[in-house]
This record gives structure tokens, C-alpha cells and sequence, in this order.
């Protein structure tokens, strides 16, 4: 090869970018799942990428490996100068020799292996077809793949080994190979260490019974049992789509998706065993079921499973069983390992997993000829459809299946006719083929009369209302004596009651039997009086409750609930796109003004707002702009805003000064009495002439995470300016009557860049070099422990406006520069923002005001919740990652400065931010923070709004959803809803990503115009709704749902949730409406 | 397989906003460390098995939100709870002060059946850094003076004595969930509680420095 090429580099890049990718992903998964699994999709395509990256410009020829692709045999060839390698050669030997049938594809010689690999000369290509077709390839041979790598990144000793690589690569590579090139080797191994430091784990160790699964492994679970239908054509489909979405797609449920086979194998066995929410009832290995299209029975693992909410009878086929272990295909001995693997998929397509609620009959068929033991039995659901004929072996199991599943209903439904209720003597079984059993009622559906096989039919009944089933039963047992009357009584019942119409179809075939007819001939005339009155009360009675039930539900609804969504109903024509720019414009007249208020709400809830109008769109609808106002009233709006925005700040700047001051002595005496206590360990601090006897039990400011000790080195020239500001704003401050030390001549002004303040939470606050540099008179400490901080820049400017607005005004201008000065203190912005000094007049004076202790206290007390939640805030968010928290800081600061009686809460952070993101100015975001506050004020801990939500999800779901509420009610009640309590105290903020979160505010905004106030109600029910059978089939508590939605976070498919969110709103309009 | 009794020990960690609560959490059960968390709203839990003694039992640790207005919804969070962990920042003398009420908070909202006698740990966090303002003498005495509660020096950032806390934890957590069954067992469990925090004394007063 000639050179370095273009292409050449293209390719390097192309190779290190995707490991790149594959590490950032193990790295994320790694975080977000609190572990990697071994067989996780991520790990074999970051082995894929290595690998990848490894075997291109490898010297096969030379080395003596031209017969093969794979980089394993690279690997026994340093294992002598490599101890790492050694180390992990010798553990694949193990493994290959406890399995032989690893060896084939431990070298990646495997018939499927895109062919591009092989050949050292198109090397050029690999890079671009290795990301889908080595993940893709992998996935259907997931444990075997790349061993070596998985080793070495197992036992953390992979980078070691491309390490060693890398310095020798002029040993084994062609010169232009990636891992001889200084730049690319050295990056691939040093990217390598991230993933060589993660713990993975296998799971299912010996101390491992169970763990709780993820909200992703709930999700994905809940995929499985849907694919359940046989169906021959998807069987190809399932792989591709796996080899699609294993490398493609990054986001979080299609990434899991396409997680291996292997694992989602491991997690459904796991889930036949017993664990905490299901009791194992009964376990049968080697029970055939033959499925529809399937040639012969296929033996598989037979288990009953009572949770609390369902009973469940599971069949697996054993392929399924040992499957994430090892292959043990009877079939497959021969065969190609990956073949196999391949394979072995389908046979998700026959894993049985029915409910028992869904069956009415289970029909057993013995088969007495061969010692009367072995049976057959055929579940019938409610929609008449057979599932696959179960095949007990011999031993009497399908008998003790069926007292089993009799056990599993009890006591919430039962056989009928019971199994053991034959002559109270219980269990016996088989029954005589003349039973007077049989003749007493049970009929027999093949009406086989030879005693060869014998067929009994049970009924299931579920009585999911105790007194329906009470009822139905004391009339049957009326019918008893008179079947005319049984039989229509029961139809007088099914009409209301499920089991009864079960029961119909019995009773039709019971009065054919011609010995019962003898029987009540005798009192016919009688009993059909006494049919025709019992009928008619029964059906007087129940049409009576169910009009009173009806009645009841729909007053409930219209009390409780009418208040919660408006009564029109807007349509939702044309509001598809939502609010586009288009729109937006034409919706303005030729004054700029917006006036059709209805139709930008219509448009927002049914669609969103665009994403660059939001700026514009949203003072609309937070009401900071109302409808109908011109540009000028607007303009004026926002200078008002603007004005009182700055005014309040600087009265709070100026109180912070102070309150730091305050600070700084109580520091100052903290700092002594530790250090002259002696268990200070800093010997730098100088406890001598500081006065110790400072109460520290009272100290309220003793945090401070304001300045930065880690960065202790400010050029002196900026610091020097920053002197100069701080002694005329000292000096003004020594007119107070509050704080009147001696202004030192040798005062000291520390400031630090503002993003190295934000990244160490609330650490640094005592500047220890200072303090040596100072004489520690008693009266000078309170000076010079004084540090000011990046806050300070903006104190010793903002005050002089209040005064002198004109000032201020020239300072707007570079207002938005303070930010970054306040990061990069440039030399250029500092002047411009020293000249106004002249005019400086004194902020408290300005105000006339002296402050009271307490309030000095209370806004000392909030700042520093402030600052320990800005400093926090979404920092992973673009946004916020280094700039913007000040406007954060400030925002938030001044709305806490008018309510202090109300103080910093927590969360106002979060619903600041979305804010600030959009508009990116400070007092817009203040005054539309205002008006969202307005509302969700009430849902911090002070205010009874979260309890009325609380409440009214209650009736909402009762109403909605009754089957969620009696599982929240019967799993511990947690009909309290807590764990819906940071959706509402933040309107889902936590719970979405950025994008989302702008989306899904919108609506809640113009919901209130458009359909309900109330909008985060139905929001959280959809929610619920989205993972109703997630959460109905695990049976989830409390901790469980938590969990769930906690995992979920930031993962929810949005749009569907607030289309089903409207649809809600829109359920209980029309309930409400049809009066 | 499946047929041993799951042991489940409900963990439950107080103190004061930005002590460290969710990071030391997090510390423990991933073993790693973000300055990138957010403020807890509401609770958020974590679990991991341990081995205590030979058995395997699943530690589900909750972390609440620091803020004392939020306390209110404590009740449902604290319930069961077998062992409370007190965090507080070595460097913010006020959440040490704290942690009288968020002990007593607690005792109130969780009403444990022997409140005297109910396993508390005590944190004092972020040990790494360098302006330390609660001496670890005034937290051993403050511990003492509670029933001898075990205490330990953590960094949450650094790892520091992060395992060994939380292995005390488990430890006193199982202690006590055993009681529920048998309470003349109790003073074993006591020892049991007090020569772990008497081993782990030296290890915490070593990283003080």
C-alpha cells in the first residue's frame, strides 16, 4: 500500500469514530442501567468496532495468520510478551476446551462474516459496513462473538493489550495500519479504558435469585408475549429487524430492543421461576404442546403462575429453557452453532402465556389406553378460539395440573363443576366412565360414549363481582329442582353478569339430558309460575341497580369531575402542524397585533408551537403579552419589565453584599474556633487575635460555595480593578449603620471565573492564602475575609443605575457580556464596566433602607439554596453546561427577593430553566416566570394544590381506569398517587427531555383555554394509560412504579402521550356532556 | 431454586440539601461519581445485593430531597424502613446541626416499633475537601450521645469509606429487620453495631487529615 491516502484516513477515522460511539454507549448504558451485561448488544459492537479497527493492516502473511481473519490468533502470538494477553489466551483456551463447539467462532471465520473482512486489499471498506453488518451478525450469536476482545474487556485487560499493541505495532502491522499510526493507536487505546473500568455482570450468579428488573427490561418483556402468535413469515422479519436497530438507533427503547436474544432469553426464564410478585404453582418439564404449524409436539416446560392480580399458565419450549446457556438443539448436533442461534428466535413464536381469565374451558381428554394416565388438554378462551393441544406425560399430571390450577383460582373463582367436590371424597381422577358425576351434570362436549378416551369439560369460573356470583349460584342451586327455571333465570342474569352467560350454554346442554326431564315433569305447572316471577323480579331488580349504578357513576363523575375540563368541546381541525411560522404571521393584522386568541390556543394544544416562533409565542401564553396588544404596548411591556426586573435586582445585590459580609465574620469565626480547637488542618490559618467566643451553634452562612479555592490565581492587574470598585462600594458601606468596620488600606478583592466556581458544588469558601497575608487583628478580619465573587461584578455596577438610569442604560448594552466576563474577565469589558463609577451612589442609601436581621438572615438563608440549586441545574443540558447559571442565579434570586415570605423552593430551578432556554434573557424569563409561578406555586408545599391533585387523579382513574385503581388499592394502596408528586410540582419537567418539555408545557398553557385547567391531570393519567399493561401484568406497587418511572424518565414517547392526554380530556367531556 | 426468603432492607438517607445524599447513593450502588445531579424531587431509590453474614440480601436504598418543606411526604417514604442514614456535609457546620431534627423528623414520621433502639448511621460527607468546618470530634460526640450511632468520614466524589458505611448499614439494617421477628434478640444486635463502628473508628479519623 502506497502511502497515506485520503481514503486512507477517511477509513482510520471512520473506525475510531465508531469505537468512539461504542464506548460513549457502553458508557451510557453503563449509567443509566447501573450495570452492563455481559451479553449486552453494546459490548458486542464495541468488540465488533475493536475488532474492527484491530484486523485492518494487520500482517497476517507475515505473521502466519493469512488463514484467518480473526485477530484472535494475534492474540496467542503476543501472549508471550504480553502478560495481559497471556492472561486472557489461556482463559479462552479454558473455554474452548470446556466447549469445543466456541472454537468455530471465536475466530470470526464464521460462514456469516461479512466477506469484506477477509480481504487485507478493499480494507478501505471495512469502517463502513462493520458498524451494521458485524452488530447485526452478532446479534444472533451473541455469546460467541469476538471472545477474545469480550475477554480481555471482561477481565478490564483489553487496553492493556491494544497498548502493547500499539507500541509494537511495526511488528504485526503494515506501516499505514490504524494501530501503527502514532495519533490513532494511541487514541484507540487510551478510548478503551473507560469500558476496561466497568463492572459486567452475568446477572444470574450464584447470589443473584432474582433482580428487580429495569424499566427497559419491563418494557421489552411486555413486547415478547405479543409476538406469541405463530406466524411463519416473521421469523425472518425478527432478525432483520434486530440487525437494523442493533447499531442504527440510539435511543432508548429501540436501543433495547435490539438488545440480544441471549439476554431477553435469560430475563423470560428468570421470569418462570418464583419470585416476589408471582407464587409458582405448579412446574412440569417435557410437556408437549403442538402448536398449528408445527409438524410434531414440541416438548417444552408446562408452569402455573398465581400473581396476585392474574393466574398464568406458561409453556416454553425447551430450546427456550436452556437457551441462554448453551445451545442444547437435539437437532442442531451437527449443525452449524450461529445456525442454530439463528433458529432458535422462532421459537418465541410458540411460547405459550395465557391468562386464566381469559379461558372458559379447559377440556381434558384421557387417554385410557395406555394405563389411564397420560391426558390431553385443550384451553378455550372467550373468544372460542382453541390454544394448542397440552400433552401430559404419564404419572397423573394433567390431574394434578388441573387440582393445581382449581387451587390457583380459589378463592376468586373456581372449575365448575369442581374437581374435588365428587362426593366430597375429593381428587378423584380419573372418574369411572359411568360416573354419576357425569350423569349429575357434566356433559361431554365429543359425546364419546366408548370408554376408550374420556372427556370432561370444566368451566372457569371467575366471579369478578362476589355478589354476581353469589347470585347466580343461589338461583342455580334453585334450578337444581327445576331446570326451566334455572335456565331462564340465568338468562334473566347474563345480561349484567359474565359467569352466568358462561352458564347459559351449560344449561342448554344439561336440559337435554332426558333424565332430568322425567324428573320435573312431576311439578311443571308449579315451577313455571314460580320461574315467571322470579324472572321478573330478577330483571326488575337489575335493570333497577344498573339504572342506579349508572345514575350513581354519572353523578360521581359530574361532582367531582366536571369541574376538571371544560364543557365544549374545540375541534381539532386543521391544527395538525400546530403553530408554524406561517401561521404565526398570518395571524398577526397589518399592525403586528395578535388578536384570535381561541384559534392560537386551538392550535398550540392540538400541535405545538415551532420551534423558533416559541420566543415569541410564549409571553402569549403565559399571559405576560395578552391578545390584542401592538408592538409598542409590547415593547413598552417588556421595558417595564425590564426596569423593575434590574431595580429589584439591584436592591437584592445590594443585600447580599451585606449578607456576605455577615458571612464572612461568622467564616472568619468558624475558621478560629476550628482551628483553635485543633482539629483544623489547615495550619495555614492563623488563629491568634480572632476572637473564638463566637457561638458557632448560631451561625446561619457558614456555607458558602461562592469562591473558589481550587483557583486561587487572579492576574493582578483584573484584580487590582476589582479593588478599586470594591473600595468605593466598601467605603459606602461604611456609612452604614449596620456594618461599619474600618475600611483596612490593605483591602483584598478575590474574584474567580465564574464556570470554575459552578463546577465544584458548594466547596471552597475560605481563601487560606489570604488570611496569611493580613494581619489577624480582631476588628480587620471582618474585611478582609471578605470575598467578593463573580456576583460582586455585577454589584459594584448595577447599584450606581438604580440611581442614574441613563447609566444603567449603558450598561444594558453590556449586560449581556457580564456573563461572560464574568468567565473570561477581559480586560476590554471590565473598563467599559468601570465607567460609570463616578456616578456611583450607594445602593442601600438609595433605598434609604436599613434591613432587619431576620430579613437579612431569611435572603442570606434562600441565597444559598439558590446557589446549591443553580449550581445543579440541568448541567448535562447544553445550556446550562458552563454558561447561563448566573442568569439562572439571578432570575430565580429576584423572585425569591419579592417572595420572601414564601422563600426558595426547591424544583423553581427547573422551571426556570426551560424559560431562560427559549427566551435567553433574563428579564422576559423573569416576567414569564411570574406568571407561570402564579399557577404552580400552589404546588409547592405550602399551597393545597398538589393534595387537589392528588385527589383528583383518584377519581379520575377510579372512573377512567378501574382496573389500575384496584391494582394501586390492592398493592398497598398507593392511591396517593406520591409517586405522581415531581410530575405536578414541576409539569413533567423531570420526566422529558428539553424538546419535549417546550412541547408539553405548551400544551398545559393552552389547555387551560382550550379544554381544561386542569391539563396535567389527564397528562399523568396518559402516562399511566401508555404503561397500563406493563404495569397491570407485573402487578406493580408502590416501590415497583417508583422504580419504573423514575428508569423511564426522559424516555417517553411524547407525542403519543399527549395525543392520549387530549383524548382523555376529551373522554370525559363527552361522558360529561351526554347527560 | 427461588424457594430462600428474599431479604429486603429498606435504607433510608436524610440530611440536608446538597450534603451529598444522591451521590453517595450513587457512589455505592454504581460506583461512580457526576457533579452533574440534579435536586431530588420527591424520591428515587436504588437497589444492591449484599452478602451480610453469608446471606444475600438486596439493600433498597432511598433517597430523599434535602429541603426540610418537602418532609411532609416523608411518611410515605420512611414506612418499613429498617435502618435511617444521616448525611452531612463536613464542610457546612449547619447541616450537621441539622441532623438533630432530621433524626427526630424521622423517629416521628416512620414511628419505628423500638425507636430507642432503631439502627441510625451517620455520614459526614465530602471529607475531600480541604475547608472542613465540623471536626470529627464534635460528630463522634454528637453520635455518642444518640445511642453510640455508628459514624463515618465519607467522599462521596473520592469513594472514600463509602463501602464500609454502607456494609454497617446492611449490616445494622439486617440487625434490626431480624428483630422484628425475635426481640430478645436484640442486644447482640447492638454489639454487633457498635464493634463495627469501634473497628471503623480508626479508618474514619485516618481520612480526616
Amino acid at each position: 500500500m502506497l502511502g497515506q491516502s485520503t481514503s486512507d484516513i477517511e477509513m482510520k477515522e471512520r473506525l475510531i469514530a465508531n469505537v468512539k460511539k461504542e464506548v460513549k454507549q457502553i458508557m451510557e448504558e453503563s449509567v443509566t442501567k447501573k450495570f452492563v451485561h455481559e451479553d449486552s448488544s453494546t459490548v458486542v459492537s464495541l468488540c465488533g468496532a475493536v475488532e474492527a479497527c484491530l484486523s485492518q493492516g494487520l500482517r497476517r502473511r507475515a505473521l502466519g495468520l493469512f488463514k484467518t481473519s480473526s485477530t484472535t490468533a494475534l492474540l496467542h502470538k503476543i501472549s508471550n510478551q504480553c502478560d495481559e494477553a497471556a492472561y486472557v489466551s489461556k482463559k479462552i483456551h479454558e473455554i474452548e476446551a470446556t466447549d469445543p463447539s466456541k472454537r468455530s467462532s471465536s475466530s470470526s471465520d464464521s460462514i456469516i462474516k461479512p466477506p469484506i473482512l477477509t480481504k487485507k486489499g478493499s480494507s478501505s471498506s471495512v469502517g463502513g459496513t462493520s458498524s451494521t453488518n458485524a452488530s447485526g451478525v452478532v446479534n444472533s450469536t451473541p455469546t460467541i462473538k469476538y471472545l477474545w476482545i469480550r475477554i480481555a474487556l471482561y477481565e478490564k485487560k483489553l487496553a492493556r493489550i491494544i497498548d502493547h499493541l500499539v507500541t509494537n505495532a511495526n511488528r504485526y502491522y503494515d506501516k499505514d495500519a490504524l494501530v501503527a499510526d502514532p495519533d490513532y493507536g494511541s487514541i484507540l487505546s487510551s478510548l478503551l479504558v473507560g469500558p476496561c473500568a466497568l463492572e459486567y455482570t452475568r446477572a444470574k450468579t450464584n447470589d443473584h435469585f432474582w433482580t428487580d428488573p429495569t424499566a427497559n427490561d419491563l418494557v421489552q418483556r411486555h413486547i415478547i408475549p405479543s409476538q406469541s402468535t405463530p406466524q411463519a413469515t416473521r421469523r425472518p422479519m425478527l432478525n432483520i429487524k434486530r440487525i437494523h436497530t442493533s447499531s442504527t438507533d440510539d435511543s432508548g427503547i429501540s436501543t433495547y430492543k435490539s438488545s440480544s436474544p441471549a439476554s431477553t432469553a435469560k430475563d423470560y426464564v428468570e421470569s418462570l421461576h418464583q419470585n416476589s410478585r408471582a407464587t409458582l404453582l405448579y412446574g412440569k418439564n417435557n410437556v408437549l404442546v403442538h402448536p398449528k404449524d408445527v409438524a410434531e409436539p414440541m416438548p417444552g416446560y408446562l408452569s402455573l403462575h398465581q400473581s396476585i392480580a392474574s393466574l398464568t399458565i406458561k409453556w416454553t419450549p425447551n430450546q427456550l429453557m436452556n437457551g441462554y446457556n448453551e445451545q442444547s438443539l437435539p437437532s442442531s448436533a451437527g449443525s452449524i452453532v450461529s445456525a442454530s442461534d439463528v433458529d432458535k428466535s422462532f421459537y418465541w413464536a410458540y411460547v405459550m402465556n395465557i391468562n386464566v381469565d381469559d379461558i372458559v374451558y379447559v377440556h381434558c381428554h384421557q387417554n385410557r389406553s395406555s394405563e389411564e394416565t397420560s391426558g390431553t388438554i385443550i384451553l378455550v378462551g372467550h373468544d372460542g378460539v382453541q390454544r394448542p393441544p397440552i400433552h401430559f406425560p404419564e404419572g397423573g399430571h394433567m390431574a394434578q395440573f388441573l387440582s393445581c390450577l382449581e387451587t390457583g383460582l380459589l378463592p376468586n373463582g373456581q372449575l365448575d363443576p369442581p374437581i374435588w367436590s365428587h362426593k366430597g371424597i375429593g381428587r378423584i381422577f380419573p372418574w369411572p366412565a359411568k360416573s354419576r358425576r357425569r350423569i349429575g351434570g357434566l356433559p361431554s362436549l365429543l359425546e364419546n360414549n366408548d370408554e376408550m378416551p374420556i372427556d370432561y369439560v370444566f368451566r372457569v369460573v371467575n366471579k369478578s363481582n362476589p355478589e354476581e356470583f353469589l347470585a347466580t349460584h343461589s338461583i342455580m342451586e334453585i334450578g337444581r329442582t327445576s331446570p326451566y327455571r334455572r335456565h331462564l333465570s340465568s338468562c334473566s342474569t347474563n345480561e349484567s353478569s359474565d359467569c352466568s352467560s358462561k352458564s347459559i350454554s351449560l344449561d342448554l346442554v344439561e336440559n337435554t339430558s332426558g333424565q332430568q326431564q322425567q324428573q320435573h315433569q312431576t311439578n311443571q305447572v308449579t315451577s313455571i309460575a314460580l320461574v315467571c316471577t322470579t324472572m321478573k323480579r330478577q330483571i326488575i331488580s337489575r335493570a333497577f341497580y344498573g339504572w342506579l349504578a349508572y345514575c350513581r357513576h354519572l353523578s360521581t363523575v359530574r361532582t367531582h369531575l366536571s369541574g376538571l375540563v371544560h364543557g365544549r368541546i374545540t375541534p381539532d381541525i386543521g391544527a395538525d402542524n400546530g403553530l408554524t411560522k406561517e401561521r404565526w404571521r398570518e395571524l398577526h393584522d397589518e399592525n403586528g397585533v395578535v388578536s384570535q386568541e381561541s384559534e392560537v390556543y386551538r392550535l398550540v394544544y392540538y400541535g405545538t408551537v415551532s420551534h423558533e416562533i416559541r420566543k415569541e409565542v410564549w409571553p402569549y401564553l403565559l399571559g405576560h403579552y395578552t391578545f390584542g396588544m401592538t408592538p409598542s404596548e409590547r415593547k413598552e411591556l417588556d421595558e417595564n419589565t425590564r426596569h423593575y426586573y434590574e431595580t429589584t435586582m439591584s436592591e437584592w445585590l445590594a443585600v447580599e453584599a451585606i449578607v456576605r459580609q455577615l458571612d464572612k465574620e461568622k467564616t472568619a469565626h468558624a475558621v478560629a474556633k476550628l482551628s483553635s480547637g485543633g482539629s483544623a488542618s489547615d495550619s495555614k490559618v492563623k488563629s491568634n487575635g480572632v476572637d473564638v467566643d463566637v457561638e458557632m451553634e448560631n451561625e446561619v452562612f457558614e456555607e458558602n460555595g461562592f469562591s473558589d479555592l481550587s483557583d486561587p490565581e487572579v492576574e493582578d492587574e483584573k484584580t487590582a480593578k476589582h479593588e478599586n470598585a470594591m473600595e468605593i462600594y466598601e467605603a459606602e458601606q461604611k456609612d452604614e449603620t449596620l456594618t461599619a468596620p474600618p475600611v483596612g488600606p490593605n483591602l483584598e478583592l478575590k474574584s474567580s471565573p465564574s464556570n470554575s466556581s459552578y463546577e465544584t458544588v458548594g466547596t471552597d469558601f475560605v481563601d487560606y492564602v489570604d488570611k496569611e497575608n493580613f494581619p489577624m487583628s480582631p476588628k480587620l478580619t471582618n474585611l478582609t475575609a471578605v470575598i467578593v465573587t463573580d456576583a460582586s461584578i455585577d454589584m459594584t455596577n448595577l447599584p450606581q443605575s438604580d440611581s442614574n438610569s441613563i447609566a444603567f442604560d449603558e450598561i444594558n448594552g453590556t449586560r449581556d457580556n457580564l456573563e461572560t466576563v464574568n468567565e473570561e474577565l477581559s480586560p476590554n469589558s471590565l473598563d467599559a464596566l468601570q465607567e460609570p463609577k463616578s456616578s456611583c451612589v450607594s445602593p442601600a442609601s438609595s433605598n434609604g433602607g436599613i434591613y432587619s436581621s431576620e430579613m437579612l438572615e431569611n435572603f442570606g438563608l434562600n441565597l444559598h439554596r439558590i446557589e446549591k440549586d443553580v449550581q445543579r441545574c440541568d448541567r448535562n443540558f447544553w445550556y446550562f453546561a458552563n454558561d447561563n447559571l448566573d442568569k439562572l442565579r439571578n432570575v430565580i434570586t429576584t423572585y425569591v427577593y419579592e417572595h420572601l415570605d414564601i422563600g426558595y423552593m426547591q424544583g423553581m430551578c427547573d422551571l426556570l430553566a426551560p424559560l431562560l432556554v427559549i427566551f435567553d434573557d433574563e428579564s422576559l424569563s423573569y416576567g414569564c416566570f411570574c406568571r407561570l409561578m402564579e399557577r404552580m406555586i400552589e404546588n409547592f408545599p405550602n399551597g393545597g394544590a398538589m393534595d387537589m391533585h392528588f385527589a383528583n387523579m383518584r377519581s379520575l382513574i377510579q372512573i377512567l381506569d378501574s382496573e389500575m385503581y384496584d391494582l394501586m388499592h390492592a398493592h398497598g394502596d398507593y392511591t396517593h398517587f406520591y409517586f405522581c408528586y415531581r410530575w405536578f410540582l414541576l409539569d413533567f419537567k423531570r420526566e422529558l427531555l428539553y424538546a419535549d418539555v417546550f412541547a408539553v408545557w405548551e400544551c398545559i398553557w393552552s389547555a387551560k383555554h382550550v379544554s381544561s385547567g386542569h391539563f396535567v391531570l389527564f397528562l399523568a393519567l396518559a402516562l399511566l394509560e401508555n404503561y397500563r399493561d406493563i404495569i397491570l401484568s407485573n402487578s406493580m406497587d408502590f416501590t415497583d412504579i417508583i422504580k419504573f418511572f423514575n428508569e423511564m424518565a426522559e424516555r417517553h414517547n411524547v407525542s403519543q402521550i399527549l395525543k392520549t392526554a387530549r383524548n382523555l380530556v376529551l373522554q370525559l367531556q363527552t361522558l360529561i356532556e351526554n347527560k | 431454586m427461588a424457594t430462600r426468603k428474599k431479604v429486603l432492607l429498606k435504607v433510608i438517607i436524610l440530611g440536608d440539601s446538597s450534603v451529598g445524599k444522591t451521590s453517595l447513593m450513587n457512589q455505592y450502588v454504581n460506583k461512580r461519581f457526576s457533579n452533574q445531579y440534579k435536586a431530588t424531587i420527591g424520591a428515587d431509590f436504588l437497589t444492591k445485593e449484599v452478602v451480610v453474614d453469608d446471606r444475600v440480601v438486596t439493600m433498597q436504598i432511598w433517597d430523599t430531597a434535602g429541603q426540610e418543606r418537602f418532609q411532609s411526604l416523608g411518611v410515605a417514604f420512611y414506612r418499613g424502613a429498617d435502618c435511617c442514614v444521616l448525611v452531612f456535609d463536613t464542610t457546612a457546620p449547619n447541616t450537621f446541626k441539622n441532623l438533630d431534627s432530621w433524626r427526630d423528623e424521622f423517629l416521628i414520621q416512620a414511628s419505628p416499633r423500638n425507636p430507642e433502639h432503631f439502627p441510625f448511621v451517620v455520614l459526614g460527607n465530602k471529607v475531600d475537601l480541604e475547608n472542613r468546618a465540623v471536626s470529627t470530634k464534635r460528630a463522634q460526640q454528637w453520635c455518642q450521645s444518640k445511642n453510640d450511632i455508628p459514624y463515618f468520614e465519607t467522599s462521596a466524589k473520592e469513594g472514600i469509606n463509602v463501602d464500609i458505611a454502607f456494609q454497617t448499614i446492611a449490616k445494622n439494617a439486617l440487625a434490626q429487620e431480624s428483630d422484628e421477628g425475635i426481640d430478645s434478640a436484640f442486644s447482640p444486635s447492638l454489639t454487633l453495631g457498635s464493634s463495627s463502628d469501634s473497628n471503623n473508628r480508626p479508618n474514619s479519623s485516618d481520612c480526616s487529615c
